[in-house]
């Protein structure tokens, strides 16, 4: 339950610091994505089930959060996916930081490519060859530099808010 | 923890499925479904809020870059304000004139736009490529979808879709943005169309048309003024492409406003009198040998009703 509240108080926090504020800083060549981040730290402790439902809230939020406005379900689709992937790594950032670095960068690549071929499919005109690959390398630098500081401080404070059950 | 894996794999796909199903239910209905409302109004006061916190902390992170130019603009803003000062001294008795002129001559005054002033609040989305943003007022303002929304430069963009406190705006520099534009002082029209990452395009419809580098673009009003009032300035043309027997001719335009700075905006309401042709762009700059310089801010009269914000 306390895990739940958690979870949910750290995506609407991560969706409101991204269009707030991180969008608006207009840093050069792209953004960090705050709630990937969240939803793989959340990932690496609740495990693959977990971060798929996360992922899938966080998505869908993100979908009608103003002023968003591409279809409808696409984020949702994403994050459940990279949500599932990076709970498969599970615990990995209990192993080192470097651990946890490397599945935010491998989850950066994989969210953007997922997003733009579901957008390619929909033929939504923002997406191009160039646009692809600028956010790529935008996304996943940003992403690597803010990942040792905010996978740490959700996963562990998801892993505080409830024992850990081992089977 | 060998059971969870399957398990884990039936909710991925049950997840996947359902936002499959909602791409498409969206993806058919055209992006005008209730659920874009419904987020307008569950997220529009938490955004408004939390830019309100926000705004402090960002400008001061936005400003840590900008720290060795603040002193520099200091400085000249100030000589600005002073001859500023000078000619507003001279402009007050030339419009006397003009007031004077007008009653002999029963001129329509330039374009008394009805506009209600907004504040953006948040821009963009986490993943994605949509050159959009948010503003504090929505429709118990008196806001609707598809109305223009300007600033003191120019043409910012139109209102897509409208919550009751918040609304979201499309930028003149997304990629699906576009807009009828006529070249100032002429008949030729065309279409400035957002470039997202690239500059902002303008296609003239007639190829053998007069446009050169230096041409000031004005908005072609639409019927109706719906999305678009006329004659409101959008930017220059900077480069042309060499006519080549096609049926139109592409240009590059400067747009007059900064999409990356821009945080107070006008919506424009109603148009109770049509604005006069080139009536809003400011007075042509002298020619001077080098490229000409951007224009100060358009001489228009435009009244701000008070925005009917409920507190």
């Amino acid at each position: 339950m306390r895990r739940l509240v958690l979870a949910v108080a750290a995506i609407l926090t991560a969706l409101l610091l991204q269009v707030d504020v991180v969008n608006r800083l207009h840093l050069p060549g792209g953004h960090p994505d705050l709630v990937l981040l969240v939803v793989v730290s959340l990932a690496l402790v609740g495990g693959p089930a977990y971060g798929a439902v996360a992922g899938f809230a966080a998505g869908f939020a993100a979908d009608i959060l103003p002023p968003a406005d591409h279809t409808i379900g696409r984020l949702a689709f994403v994050y459940a996916l990279v949500g599932y992937g990076a709970g498969m790594l599970e615990d990995a950032e209990e192993r080192s930081v470097f651990a946890a670095v490397a599945v935010v960068a491998l989850s950066s690549v994989a969210s953007v490519l997922i997003f733009a071929g579901v957008g390619a499919l929909l033929g939504d005109a923002r997406i191009s060859a160039s646009v692809v690959g600028h956010a790529l390398a935008a996304a996943v630098i940003y992403d690597v530099v803010l990942a040792p500081f905010i996978v740490p401080l959700v996963s562990g404070a998801a892993r505080r808010a409830e024992p850990v059950t081992t089977y | 923890m060998r059971d969870n894996g399957g398990r884990a794999r039936v909710i991925l796909a049950l997840l996947l499925l359902t936002a499959f199903t909602l791409v498409t239910l969206d993806y058919r209905s055209g992006g005008g479904g209730p659920l874009r409302r419904i987020g307008n109004a569950v997220f529009g006061p938490i955004e408004n809020a939390a830019a309100a916190v926000a705004e402090p902390i960002g400008s001061f992170f936005s400003s840590l870059g900008h720290l060795s130019s603040y002193k520099h603009d200091n400085d000249k803003l100030r000589k600005q304000v002073q001859d500023l000062r000078q000619q507003l001294r001279l402009t007050d008795a030339e419009r006397a004139h003009l007031a004077s002129m007008e009653k002999l001559l029963h001129l329509d005054q330039t374009a008394q736009f009805r506009v209600v002033a907004a504040r953006i609040t948040a821009v963009g989305s986490s993943l994605g490529f949509e050159s959009t943003a948010t503003i504090d007022i929505g429709s118990n303002s008196g806001i609707q979808p598809d109305q223009t929304v300007i600033n003191g430069d120019g043409l910012v963009g139109k209102t897509l879709s409208v919550g009751p406190n918040t609304s979201t705006v499309l930028l003149g520099s997304d990629v699906n943005f576009h807009a009828g534009a006529r070249i100032e002082g002429s008949e030729e029209i065309g279409h400035v169309d957002g470039g997202g990452r690239r500059p902002m395009t303008f296609t003239l419809l007639d190829s053998q048309g007069d446009i050169q580098v230096g041409s000031r673009l004005v908005t072609f009003g639409d019927i109706g003024n719906r999305p678009f009032v006329p004659e409101v300035p959008i930017g220059h043309v900077t480069s042309v492409q060499p006519a080549n027997g096609a049926l139109t001719r592409s240009a590059v335009v400067a747009p007059y406003v900064r999409f990356s700075t821009v945080d107070i905006v006008g919506v424009v309401v109603a148009t109770p009198h049509p604005p006069k042709r080139d009536s809003l762009l400011p007075p042509k700059p002298t020619p001077t040998p080098s490229s000409p310089s951007t224009p100060a801010t358009p001489a228009a009269s435009v009244t701000t009703t008070p925005t009917t914000k409920t507190h």
